[in-house]
């Protein structure tokens, strides 16, 4: 498989800031890849190192095959790009704008016209007058419009209603189908795993896992409350397979589950329970799985 | 106007062009309607002979300045006519990018297969474009004027004025671009290129009377512009010469730091 984005040891300071530290990835061609993080992560820093608005400290990214420094023109001509705030000339009507990118792209208006017809957007509009979302939309459609072979998204979805949201996951599902390679920065989970084959998740500058979001919702940790008839006794849910956190008071129980909830829900049906609650795993629980994990091994080191 | 970077920053700039247009054509015509008045005023020449020679710095040299091209001289070239040139270009020098970088849109325009250097050089080239059709309308001003309040007015000389103000606003106004372009500040941009020709003004008035100091002048802009009275005199080519270089380095620097240096988001 062609890799169309590869970095190596890709750094970025901004003076004493820290961006991104020593991010090594590889997504190959026709992959849909996520990169998630909380907001200052690093995530935005990464997809501006990709197109070389910014420029890494130390290490490299090659896109395409081609250098991100050296030769960051050709870059642009293959990529699609939208970030996560979609800011552009505010006295110019959508047309006028998407008119002028597509002059700067060198192709013809057709995909344009026909995305924003998807997208129920008015391109007769100025963009200062728009609507946040209406604005966004008009980021979507500039970033597909040249049928680009590797797209890179930038929280593309956070100023987006749920329904332009789903309508955003089957263009993307489509894209993919059609063999494009998309990178997409998210904080949501939900969507990640809607769109993305894999995903790399970030802290603080750092790259602390790269999954398959198979893996990732296995891992992930999911709260589970029960409620029981009488009160149990801790001891009767010690040692269960992926349950861990336990803590019992009187007739209610939490716990957190990774992977599978059959060893739990088989200790709970030893007594009469009254009602389950779980909560869907998020972001944080995501990451306390990977950070849980960190801190065991630490823990087995010292021992 | 939506093909290139070039063409959507002169079409963004087309009002200012406009405006400052009615200006220069106004300027031109006022003074020119306005010196016969001058000229057939008698003992106008003594007064002004009387002045202190500070004075006749600031107002114009008093040989001169009843003759059609020495009046011109004092009126169009040595104040208002670079004051203008000056505030469009700076204007549309620290907006070009650093105005772009600091409004958000850069980001988004550097997105698109262009390199840095080309977004640079269309962005002076709209400048220069602009600057021209300003400086062209003055000298229609200025000729329209003579022809109807009836004087005869030194084309050759006229023009080679034009072409030195020109000059000057184009280095006023690139300078204002490449230190934007370099540093992604307007307020720095502007301030610093004001800055320039400020000092370079009372520079060249001043140091010209103070004769232990008349050999410093040329450290002001203003010493290259107009210190031999062009439009009397004829360019000074070394003079011209030395304004483009400083321009040439000053945008050169630029798309050097423009290149190397982070895009703000």
């Amino acid at each position: 498989m062609t890799e169309l984005i590869i970095t190596t040891g890709l750094t970025k300071f901004y003076g004493e800031h820290r961006g991104v530290i020593d991010i090594d990835l590889g997504i190959g061609e026709g992959e849909v890849f996520g990169l998630l993080g909380p907001n200052g992560a690093g995530k935005t820093t990464c997809i501006r190192l990709f197109l070389d608005l910014i420029h890494p400290t130390s290490g490299s990214a090659t896109l395409l095959g081609l250098d991100s420094r050296a030769d960051s023109v050709r870059i642009r001509q293959a990529v699609g790009y939208l970030p996560g705030d979609f800011i552009t000339y505010e006295k110019l009507t959508g047309r006028d704008l998407l008119e002028y990118f597509v002059n700067l792209r060198g192709h013809g208006m057709a995909r344009a016209e026909s995305l924003a017809e998807r997208f129920d957007l008015d391109l007769t509009r100025k963009i200062g007058e728009l609507s946040r979302g209406n604005r966004q939309k008009v980021g979507l459609v500039q970033a597909f419009m040249s049928d680009p072979r590797l797209l890179v998204l930038d929280e593309p979805t956070s100023a987006l209603d749920p329904l332009l949201q789903q309508e955003f996951h089957r263009l993307v599902l489509e894209e993919a189908a059609a063999g494009k390679t998309l990178f997409i920065s998210s904080h949501m989970l939900s969507e990640v795993e809607i769109i993305c084959d894999r995903v790399g998740i970030i802290r603080e500058g750092s790259l602390v896992a790269i999954e398959e979001i198979a893996t990732l919702r296995e891992r992930a940790l999911t709260r589970v409350e029960i409620e029981f008839a009488d009160s149990v006794s801790v001891d009767d849910f010690r040692g269960l397979d992926g349950v861990r956190d336990v803590f019992v008071s009187d007739r209610r129980l939490t716990c957190s589950v990774t992977g599978t909830v059959d060893s739990l829900i088989k200790a709970a049906s030893r007594h009469t329970v009254v009602k389950i609650e779980s909560a869907q795993p998020g972001l944080e629980e995501v990451f306390l799985a990977y950070y849980n994990d960190d801190s065991e091994k630490e823990d087995s080191g010292a021992a | 106007m939506l093909r290139n970077v070039y063409l959507k920053t002169l079409r963004d700039s087309r009002k200012s062009v406009l405006f400052y247009s009615i200006g220069t054509v106004a300027l031109g015509l006022y003074v020119t309607l306005f010196y016969p008045t001058i000229r057939d005023a008698t003992g106008f020449t003594d007064f002004l002979e009387d002045l202190p020679e500070v004075f006749q710095a600031l107002i114009g040299d008093a040989e001169t300045y009843t003759t059609a091209e020495g009046f011109l001289n004092a009126e169009v070239f040595s104040f208002m006519g670079p004051l203008i040139v000056s505030v469009f270009a700076i204007v549309a020098g620290t907006a070009a990018i650093a105005g772009e970088e600091e409004s958000h849109t850069l980001d988004q325009l550097l997105a698109n297969p262009i390199s840095r250097t080309s977004v640079l050089l269309q962005k002076a080239g709209a400048l220069l474009t602009g600057l021209l059709v300003l400086s062209v309308a003055l000298g229609i001003g200025l000729v329209a004027g003579s022809k109807f309040a009836g004087f005869d007015l030194s084309i050759t000389g006229t023009a080679q004025a034009i072409v030195s103000l020109y000059v000057f606003g184009a280095t006023m106004g690139l300078l204002a671009l490449s230190i934007g372009a370099a540093t992604g500040r307007k307020g720095l941009a502007g301030g610093v290129s004001a800055g320039v020709g400020i000092v370079g003004f009372l520079l060249d008035t001043f140091l010209s009377v103070v004769e232990a100091l008349e050999p410093a002048r040329f450290i002001s802009v203003f010493y290259y512009f107009n210190s031999n009275d062009v439009i009397l005199n004829g360019i000074n080519a070394a003079h011209l010469l030395a304004l483009i270089g400083i321009t040439g380095v000053a945008v050169a620097a630029a798309v050097w730091q423009f290149g190397r240096r982070d895009v703000s988001v």
